[in-house]
C-alpha cells in the first residue's frame, strides 16, 4: 500500500469513528436540526431584504411626489405674487387668487397624505425586527451546537488550551435578554402553500365574521 | 366626555410602531394617548389610569398581548375596556383565540391608516362610546 492510500484509509477510519461517536452522543440529530434550520434563516433574511427594499422604495416615491407637489405650488405662488403686484384688483376679481388658495389647500392635503405614507412605511422596523430576533436566536442555537460538537470531538489537551466557551459577558447578555414567547410566529416570511394563515386584513375580517365575532 | 378626549394606551415593544399608531390616532382625532412597551407595564398603567381604549401588539416580552387581554378581561375594573389587537401574528388559530378571549378587534400588520380608523370607530360605536 502506498503512503497516500494509507493516509486515505487513516482519514476514512477517523471519519467513521467521529461519525459513530457523534451518533452515540446524539449530536448527529442536533447537527441535522441545526442544518435544517438554515433554509428557514435564509427565508427570513430574504424577507428582511424584501421588506426593507419595499419600504425604501415607498419612502423615495412619496418624497419624489411631495417634492414635485411643493415645487408646483412654489411656482404657482411666484406667479400669484407677480399677478398681485401687477394688478391686485384683477387678480382677486378674476378669481385667480381664490383658485390659487383652493389649490394650496388641496396640495397640502396631498403632501400630508404622502407624509402619512412615509410614516407608515417605517413599520418595517417592527416587522423586520421580529424576524431578526428569530434569526439571532437561531444563530445562537447553531453556535451552541457547534461548540458542543467541538468539545465532544476535540482531544482533551486541545480543549484545555482552547477557548470554546462563550465569554462571561456574552453569557450574561444572553441571560439578561428579555424572553419572547416561543409559541408565537411573528410575521409570515413565506405564505405560499400555507392555509393556516391569513394574508391580509380582509381575510381576518372574513374569518371573524364567519365565526360570528 | 367627547371622543377627542378618549384616553388610549398603545402597547408595543417597538417604539417606532407605538409612534406610528400614536400619530395615526392623532390624525383621526384622538390625541390623548400613552404608551407601554409590554403587557406588564400596560397592566400597571391601566389600573387607575382612566383609559378608555387599548391598542395592543401580541408578540412582546415579559407579558404578551394575549396574557394582557386575559388579565384585562379578568379584572373587575378593566373588563369592559375595548382592546384592539394590532399584530403581525397571522395564524388563523391566533386570530380565533384572540376573539374568544374577548378582543374587540384584530388588525394584521402591515396596516393602513384607513384600517386603523375603521376598526377604532367600529369598536367605539359598538361600545356606545
Amino acid at each position: 500500500m502506498s503512503d497516500s492510500e494509507d493516509l486515505y484509509h487513516h482519514v476514512g477510519r477517523l471519519t467513521r469513528q467521529l461519525h459513530d461517536a457523534l451518533r452515540e452522543l446524539g449530536y448527529d440529530r442536533e447537527l441535522e436540526s441545526a442544518v435544517g434550520s438554515l433554509p428557514d434563516a435564509r427565508n427570513r433574511l430574504s424577507y428582511i431584504s424584501r421588506l426593507t427594499g419595499e419600504a425604501a422604495e415607498k419612502v423615495l416615491n412619496s418624497v419624489d411626489e411631495t417634492k414635485a407637489e411643493l415645487s408646483r405650488l412654489s411656482s404657482e405662488a411666484r406667479e400669484m405674487t407677480a399677478s398681485l403686484a401687477q394688478d391686485p384688483v384683477s387678480a382677486v376679481a378674476s378669481g385667480r387668487l381664490m383658485c390659487f388658495l383652493d389649490e394650496v389647500g388641496r396640495s397640502s392635503n396631498r403632501a400630508d397624505a404622502h407624509l402619512t405614507e412615509i410614516m407608515l412605511a417605517q413599520d418595517f422596523h417592527d416587522l423586520t425586527g421580529q424576524v431578526i430576533r428569530k434569526v439571532v436566536t437561531l444563530a445562537q442555537s447553531l453556535e451552541t451546537q457547534l461548540v458542543q460538537l467541538l468539545i465532544a470531538s476535540s482531544p482533551q489537551e486541545t480543549l484545555e488550551t482552547a477557548s470554546v466557551a462563550p465569554t462571561p459577558a456574552a453569557a450574561q447578555a444572553v441571560e439578561a435578554a428579555p424572553q419572547w414567547p416561543a409559541e408565537l410566529d411573528g410575521p409570515v416570511v413565506v405564505s405560499a402553500g400555507r392555509n393556516d394563515i391569513v394574508t391580509d386584513q380582509s381575510e381576518v375580517d372574513d374569518l371573524l365574521e364567519s365565526l360570528g365575532f | 366626555m367627547t371622543n377627542e378626549n378618549l384616553k388610549f394606551l398603545i402597547v408595543d415593544d417597538f417604539s417606532t410602531m407605538r409612534r406610528i399608531v400614536r400619530n395615526i390616532l392623532k390624525e383621526i382625532g384622538y390625541g390623548n394617548a400613552d404608551e407601554a412597551e409590554d403587557g406588564q407595564t400596560a397592566l400597571s398603567k391601566l389600573k387607575g389610569g382612566n383609559f378608555q381604549f387599548v391598542v395592543s401588539d401580541i408578540n412582546m416580552p415579559n407579558m404578551n398581548g394575549f396574557e394582557l387581554l386575559k388579565s384585562i378581561r379578568a379584572d373587575e375594573e378593566l373588563k369592559s375596556l375595548p382592546v384592539l389587537m394590532v399584530t403581525a401574528e397571522a395564524r388563523k388559530e391566533d386570530i380565533v383565540s384572540a376573539a374568544q378571549w374577548g378582543a374587540s378587534g384584530y388588525i394584521v400588520k402591515p396596516f393602513t391608516k384607513a384600517t386603523l380608523e375603521e376598526k377604532v370607530q367600529k369598536i367605539l360605536q359598538k361600545a356606545g362610546i
